[in-house]
């Protein structure tokens, strides 16, 4: 056997070129973020391609924590890339989205050339952002009701964008299975 | 030719990764200690509840904007986030409490957001990726560390390769320039057209990195032998 030659990754193991894959992902979710700005003042658009990058990570590899290691990297990255408005959230908000995805693929391994699974999880990891909005703002001290408000319309428009996010996602990977680029 | 500003509707800049020599020995642990002390900031900002504080964080804040004028630092961005972001809270805090006292409230929760998220804007802004990446490189599993400072290096040559492609499917005839995609039934022709020859080309060349990596018995050690610099 050729020792240059890495294995493919399993369930439980990943291998170099799939963890450097799931970086491009990774980068890939936080460059999209930054270039296609759309200044459309709706909360939550960033979570179309937050949602179809990590997806699309999961569901490349067999790897059962793909979206989480995705998730972590592309936290860092906006890090590094002085993209995180919200500081060391961004990490949090990106992993929030990330354990949803790798729980949804968990409990359903074929969700993922699944238009409606994979709507329904995008919307799903979308809702995360309730969470994290509501988290920030209680930690400043924000009067209850507002904070559900504020919350609750952030997260409308973040599952709206999810779901879209989502719904690209089979499409793509039939494209990569035919190419054969996935197994 | 291609007319200019095609592909992207904002030009990103991204930080030099490897123009940089070997770092001084204790400059990672000065990186690291200064990450810290962002992070400590940041967090400070959100046990802030009194005017007094919030005015002592400003000013360690405003203390270290100046400390770091050199660096030519713009904060034209984060300002306008905070302009917008104080908006939308003033006019919920208006509906909620219909007086000028709610309004103050608002007015403070923005005010205690911003000063979380400043520090370590400006860290990120002020210090090298390459040293960040350094610092790191001590508290995260090499190969994360290996694998972040990868692909954030190729970045620049993935967007190139996404242009390219870009590029060449408008030649095609493909209707994914912007006057085309403010019709949502084009994207999905960008999504075949570009996304999907990324993500391919994407794949190869992880695939290209991680043969080479294993060539130079990546893995092979359980800690991470550096040359030079990283």
């Amino acid at each position: 056997m050729n020792p240059v030659v890495e294995q493919a990754g399993g369930l439980f193991r990943l291998s170099l070129k799939e963890a450097l894959f799931i970086g491009f992902c990774a980068v890939f979710a936080v460059l999209a973020r930054m270039m296609l700005r759309l200044h459309l003042h709706i909360s939550g658009h960033a979570m179309l391609v937050t949602a179809f990058f990590l997806l699309l990570a999961r569901g490349s590899v067999r790897y059962r924590f793909g979206a989480s290691f995705a998730g972590l990297l592309a936290g860092s990255a906006s890090i590094f890339l002085g993209f995180a408005k919200s500081g060391p959230f961004m990490l949090v908000k990106y992993l929030a989205v990330a354990l949803v995805i790798d729980l949804a693929g968990l409990l359903m391994p074929g969700l993922f050339r699944n238009y409606f699974w994979c709507a329904l999880v995008g919307g799903c990891a979308g809702a995360t952002k309730f969470f994290t909005a509501y988290s920030v703002n209680f930690l400043a001290g924000m009067d209850r009701t507002v904070n559900f408000q504020a919350s609750l319309f952030e997260a409308a428009g973040a599952i709206l964008f999810g779901v879209l996010g989502g719904l690209l996602v089979p499409v793509v990977l039939r494209r990569l299975h035919a190419y054969g680029v996935i197994s | 030719m291609l007319p200019g500003k095609l592909f992207s509707t904002r030009k990103v800049c991204l930080p030099s990764v490897s123009l940089e020599g070997p770092a001084p020995a204790g400059d990672a642990a000065r990186v690291g200690l200064r990450m810290l002390l962002a992070l400590t900031l940041s967090c400070l900002a959100f046990a802030a509840r009194t005017i007094p504080f919030l005015l002592v964080l400003t000013a360690i804040d405003l203390a270290l904007l100046w400390w770091l004028r050199g660096k030519q630092l713009s904060l034209r961005r984060e300002l306008k986030a905070f302009a917008w972001q104080t908006l939308v809270i003033l006019m919920l805090y208006l509906v909620r409490f219909r007086d000028l006292a709610g309004l103050w409230g608002g007015f403070k929760i923005s005010w205690q957001l911003f000063l979380a998220l400043l520090p370590s804007m400006v860290f990120v802004r002020s210090t090298s990726q390459t040293r960040i990446v350094q610092a790191l490189n001590r508290v995260m599993p090499c190969r994360m560390a290996f694998v972040l400072s990868t692909c954030l290096k190729f970045a620049p040559q993935l967007l190139a390769e996404v242009r390219s492609i870009y590029e060449g499917q408008v030649l095609r005839g493909a209707r994914i320039l912007p006057r085309d995609l403010v019709k949502p039934w084009h994207w999905f022709d960008l999504l075949h057209c570009v996304v999907v020859p990324a993500v391919v080309q994407s794949m190869a060349l992880a695939g290209n990195i991680a043969l080479a990596a294993r060539a130079r018995d990546f893995g092979s050690q359980p800690r991470r032998s550096c040359w030079p610099g990283l």
